[in-house]
């Protein structure tokens, strides 16, 4: 039942519910490559420019002619935070979650950082060198991983 | 190139912010026109354009723009809807500007709101969070807007030893100031043990670091200069300088973490177009972007208040507040006042022109050269706009 608070002067709206498609069919590779354990960008083969996250077209030179290049390696820490207050949708964590970017060369990459000790949570710092893996969440959703290598 | 008029704004006003549970958009939003109309002394009939800003989604009207141009009697008046995240009501006051500037209108209103409230607070961190970038950022790591923030924290943090108890800083002058602004919606003073003290909400921002959710409107009327003589108006603040710049959606894709790139550029930008070369000896009062602590002090840097890394000093020695080298966020800043977004920028130049026009009393700041500036930002300097105001 829609209520209606005479002591907060307000009632509830109807539910509504938004669910999207989300159209990779041209970075499809890269969610593919996460599945592989792979992390993909893309790289300009007109002008060079590197891409993470990818994307299908240049935005400096406008060529659509574009191709994958694995990042892999060593990465770097550049910043990160550990959240307290979830967002509706990630609720399944549980627990404070640590969101970074590392960079890996040219590459920047998002990721969850995550710590050697199953269930153990412990902070990442900026400058601190990582290797990035990829897995899935309790939703079935792919993403990178960031375990400390020091 | 269009017309060399000078745009003047010619009155302000403001709702109170807070959790507005006793008002609809519409309502609010006529609160704001109705004070910036009498304080214009104009009527509804005279103006010819409307701007509504909102950052949207957190409301149940989707598209309010008309249900808000009905209700203040605007119908046929446009209007325009801007949204620029957090700096939409600089976009929207820009809007009216340049259609003034253009020789489209000569008298026009813009009018930011936001009611953050009629949505319960995870589904606001959600629509903060999907509004970086959504696919490569949200959907993957559940992002949220002071999670945002604190990235850049940590980042400052980690280069310049920036510490959480110089945040903190910001925090209680802030919520000092507030106190004694009747529009804002924290009015109480805070302790610096209260602050740091105060739990995580994105790891290093603790609660007290983080602006509110918060539901209000605010309304600018503008003028050509021509408009103002023929209504024989002189109580008015001119729009001297504005910048706008704007950066990358996906964090990955950002040179630096310690600073707003946005900032720099519309500074830059408005500076030039003002003659300002030197800020603190130029500028007497300014309303900087304070979202959470970090960013007034990534803001005292970026805008050139002080080298880049010493932003946590220039708090610290008091140049920041009453009597400093710069009185920043007089009026409780977005921290204490209250951040309804769409709102933001417009009650910026609100309080900015109570200022220019020495009616902001026990919160006035001391006048040499008449110039004041606002600096808003939208997402996590996705977007950049700086004025400055003069009389």
């Amino acid at each position: 039942m829609m209520s209606r608070s005479e002591e907060t002067g307000v009632m509830e709206s109807r539910t509504f519910v938004l669910r999207h498609k989300l159209p990779i069919a041209r970075v499809e590779k890269y969610w593919k490559g996460l599945e592989e354990g792979k992390i993909y960008g893309t790289q300009c083969k007109a002008c060079g420019a590197k891409f993470s996250p990818p994307q299908a077209d240049c935005s400096y030179c406008y060529s659509s002619d574009m191709e994958w290049v694995e990042i892999s390696g060593e990465g770097v820490i550049e910043c990160f935070t550990q959240l307290y207050s979830f967002p509706q949708g990630f609720e399944f964590a549980g627990k404070p979650y640590v969101i970074a970017v590392a960079s890996f060369g040219d590459f920047r990459i998002m990721g969850w950082f995550v710590s050697e000790k199953e269930g153990e949570v412990s902070l990442p710092q900026v400058g601190m060198k990582v290797k990035a893996e990829t897995g899935q969440d309790e939703t079935g959703v792919w993403k990178v991983y960031f375990r400390s290598v020091e | 190139m269009g017309s060399e008029t000078r745009v003047g704004i010619i009155g302000v006003g403001c709702t109170k912010f807070g959790v507005r549970d006793d008002a609809t958009i519409q309502e609010i939003a006529f609160e704001a026109v109705r004070e910036a109309l009498q304080d214009a002394g104009v009527t509804r009939e005279d103006i010819q354009l409307s701007v509504v800003g909102t950052a949207g989604t957190r409301s149940y009207e989707l598209m309010p723009a008309v249900p808000i141009n009905e209700y203040c009697g605007f119908a046929g008046k446009g209007p325009i809807r801007v949204e620029a995240a957090c700096a939409t009501g600089s976009a929207a006051v820009y809007t009216a500007y340049t259609s003034i500037r253009a020789g489209i209108a000569d008298l026009a209103v813009a009018i930011g709101f936001e009611k953050m409230n009629e949505v319960d607070t995870p589904t606001s961190l959600a629509v903060g969070g999907r509004s970086g970038s959504y696919l490569w950022e949200f959907h993957q790591y559940g992002t949220t807007f002071p999670g945002y923030y604190a990235m850049l924290a940590a980042a400052h943090m980690a280069r310049y030893g920036t510490t959480d108890k110089q945040m903190a800083m910001v925090a209680v002058k802030n919520h000092r100031n507030a106190a004694k602004n009747p529009k804002a919606q924290f009015r109480k003073e805070i302790t610096l043990e209260k602050a740091v003290g105060s739990r995580y909400v994105a790891y290093p921002l603790r609660l007290f670091d983080c602006s509110p959710i918060s539901d209000g409107a605010a309304a600018a009327v503008l003028a050509s200069e021509e408009k103002i003589k023929e209504l024989g108006i002189d109580n008015v603040v001119w729009i001297e300088g504005v910048g706008y710049s704007s950066d990358t959606a996906n964090m990955p894709k950002r040179a630096d973490y310690a600073g707003l790139k946005a900032s720099v550029e519309a500074s830059q930008m408005a500076y030039r177009m003002a003659g300002i070369d030197d800020p603190l000896k130029q500028i007497d009062v300014a309303a900087l972007h304070d979202c959470f602590t970090i960013a007034e002090i990534m803001a005292y840097e970026d805008l050139g208040f002080c080298r880049k890394g010493e932003g946590g000093k220039f708090i610290e020695e008091g140049e920041s507040d009453f009597g400093g080298k710069l009185p920043v966020n007089t009026f409780g800043g977005l921290k204490a006042k209250g951040h309804p977004l769409g709102a933001t920028g417009v009650a910026m130049i609100y309080e900015i022109v109570k200022q220019l026009r020495e009616e902001a009393g026990d919160l006035q700041a001391e006048l040499k050269n008449y110039k004041g500036l606002t600096h808003n930002i939208g997402g996590t300097g996705h977007f950049g706009w700086v004025y400055i105001l003069g009389v």
